[in-house]
């Protein structure tokens, strides 16, 4: 294989992937497929950022944000079914079930350990010691600017602690379950050691939850953006929402077999990031994961990152084996 | 302790009556691309096929099975396929509710012993800080002329949000249904698959010379 060479690395050496948007096949199908799967995306951004900026007080609340997210992954599981990307990505009966345990700890165990000891203690800290006065310059500029804000700031943030899981050893550990993916489905972005998702989830966040409606239009990005990276659906994506936003053919790239395609394509949300940091790789890949292909298991998935420390170590620190010559 | 009287939680078994004359050679070179995936090793000895599983591709059709055994046997009318295959994602998805439910309850235990520090009274300070925010509530011009609602003044009364238990209780239902949907779903796609395999093409190694 030869790849192809993007700036000064060469992509798709190791495993096949398609770069260039000139290069990607489009959604088949008649006028009324094309044109649903070419506006489907930009349609709801703007319907929900209309909704958000609209809505009633009494309705512009995170347990109604709560509601149409789990909608919108409904429906999007149903497109997935219908009108599968690649057939190689179909989800399973057991897939389905370990995505959801990944989603199921997401929302229990990992948020009780987050209020007590992650970013909700932090942000309750912050929040008390803070002099809100300082912060009058921002809540005073209009609802947009302050949801991009606080979109792009927390994506810059994410951008770099994804970017240093991928070239620091000790973070890679946390975040190398996630890359035995072999597929891409909605809930799959759950898939990964809890300890990862705690760090990932780390951020500023929930820091803006006195501002409910700049924080909930921030957050429509988020959903409206950011779950098309793991999705097995084909779109029509227009020019200028994958100039600015991530995709999921972006992130299958950055979940191919490929080494070098795994070093791009950082950021959730504002694929621009990486475009503003050269490390942005427009293309696709179908296949997908670490070693081969093989798919980890819950349990390794969730002893990885501490057994694979430990043997590390033992190579590092650990007492060389000698072998005892034969008499 | 007998497992036979709950072994079925994690355990399909199934049979298939063959076509006349079909040897067990034949049966198990047409099912031979099911064994031959990556993680998968199989052997064969006397009309039974026994193979084991590790870390199944997504795209494996066998991949929820670790392991398992199938016979080619005689029950009298005719050749028949046996099968047992045993399964650790259904007895995983049985035990789920379990794990979710314990969370729900660790996640209220939780909730009682941090309540004193909850409900810990605000200081004078903090008082006057929060009739300060409500005073301040800016709103831009272009927003109020585009006619976005005015932002709501804070709940004096909010209190400390605290996780709740109902997730975990949601989630232990979500999985409790899905080993039902499961359990029923994994039988009948094997069985399907066996048959199609079964009765689908002649594999070239077996065909006869033109």
């Amino acid at each position: 294989m030869d790849g192809v060479r993007v700036g000064k690395r060469v992509i798709g050496a190791e495993s096949p992937v398609t770069v260039g948007w000139e290069n990607l096949p489009r959604v088949e199908g008649g006028p009324l497929k094309q044109f649903v799967f070419t506006w489907f995306q930009p349609t709801v951004l703007f319907a929900l950022l209309a909704f958000w900026y609209y809505a009633p007080n009494s309705i512009a609340k995170a347990s109604t944000a709560i509601g149409i997210g789990i909608g919108f992954k409904v429906l999007l599981l149903t497109m997935e079914w219908f009108f599968p990307r690649h057939e190689s990505w179909r989800l399973t009966w057991k897939e389905l079930t370990t995505d959801l345990f990944f989603v199921g700890l997401g929302y229990t165990i990992l948020r009780t350990v987050d209020v007590y000891i992650g970013d909700g203690a932090m942000i309750a800290a912050i929040q008390k010691a803070f002099d809100w006065d300082k912060f009058n310059w921002f809540t005073g500029l209009p609802l947009l600017v302050q949801a991009f804000m606080i979109s792009f700031i927390f994506d810059f943030g994410q951008y770099w602690m994804h970017r240093g899981m991928h070239n620091w050893y000790p973070l890679w550990l946390t975040h190398a379950p996630h890359h035995f993916i072999t597929q891409l489905n909605i809930n799959k972005g759950a898939v990964g050691n809890p300890v990862e998702l705690f760090l990932i989830g780390l951020g500023i966040g929930g820091f803006f939850d006195f501002l409910p409606r700049a924080a909930l239009l921030a957050g429509t990005f988020g959903m409206a953006v950011s779950t098309y990276q793991h999705i097995n659906v084909r779109f029509n994506t227009p020019r200028w929402w994958r100039f600015i936003f991530n995709t999921t053919e972006h992130h299958s790239l950055h979940h191919s077999l490929d080494y070098e395609a795994t070093r791009s394509n950082y950021s959730g949300t504002w694929i621009f990031i990486d475009r503003i940091f050269g490390t942005c790789v427009d293309g696709e890949a179908e296949l997908l994961g670490m070693e081969g292909g093989r798919r980890m298991s819950i349990r390794e998935q969730m002893h990885y990152p501490f057994s694979e420390a430990w043997k590390t170590l033992k190579e590092k620190f650990g007492r060389p084996v000698t072998a005892v010559p034969a008499e | 302790m007998n497992l036979r009287f709950f072994d079925w939680i994690w355990h399909i078994k199934g049979s298939l009556p063959l076509a006349h004359g079909q040897s067990s050679d034949e049966v198990f070179e047409r099912l031979d691309p099911l064994f031959r995936q990556t993680g998968t090793t199989h052997e064969r000895t006397n009309g039974t096929l026994s193979f084991r599983k590790k870390d199944p591709a997504a795209q494996d059709k066998m991949s929820v099975f670790d392991r398992g055994v199938l016979k080619v046997e005689n029950d009298g009318t005719g050749g028949v396929l046996n099968y047992y295959l045993s399964s650790r994602a259904l007895l995983f998805c049985f035990l789920a509710p379990l794990l979710f439910l314990s969370f729900g309850q660790l996640t209220v235990a939780l909730g009682t012993l941090n309540k004193p520090s909850a409900e810990a009274e605000k200081t004078a300070e903090d008082k006057k800080k929060d009739a300060k925010k409500e005073a301040e509530r800016p709103m831009n011009p272009i927003d109020k002329a585009l006619g976005a609602p005015a932002p709501e003044k804070p709940d004096k009364n909010k209190k400390d949000k605290k996780p709740s238990p109902t997730p975990a209780y949601v989630f232990a239902g979500i999985f409790a249904t899905l080993y039902v949907v499961g359990r029923f779903l994994e039988q009948r796609l094997v069985k399907s698959l066996f048959k199609k395999r079964l009765l689908g093409e002649t594999p070239v190694a077996l065909s006869e010379p033109a």
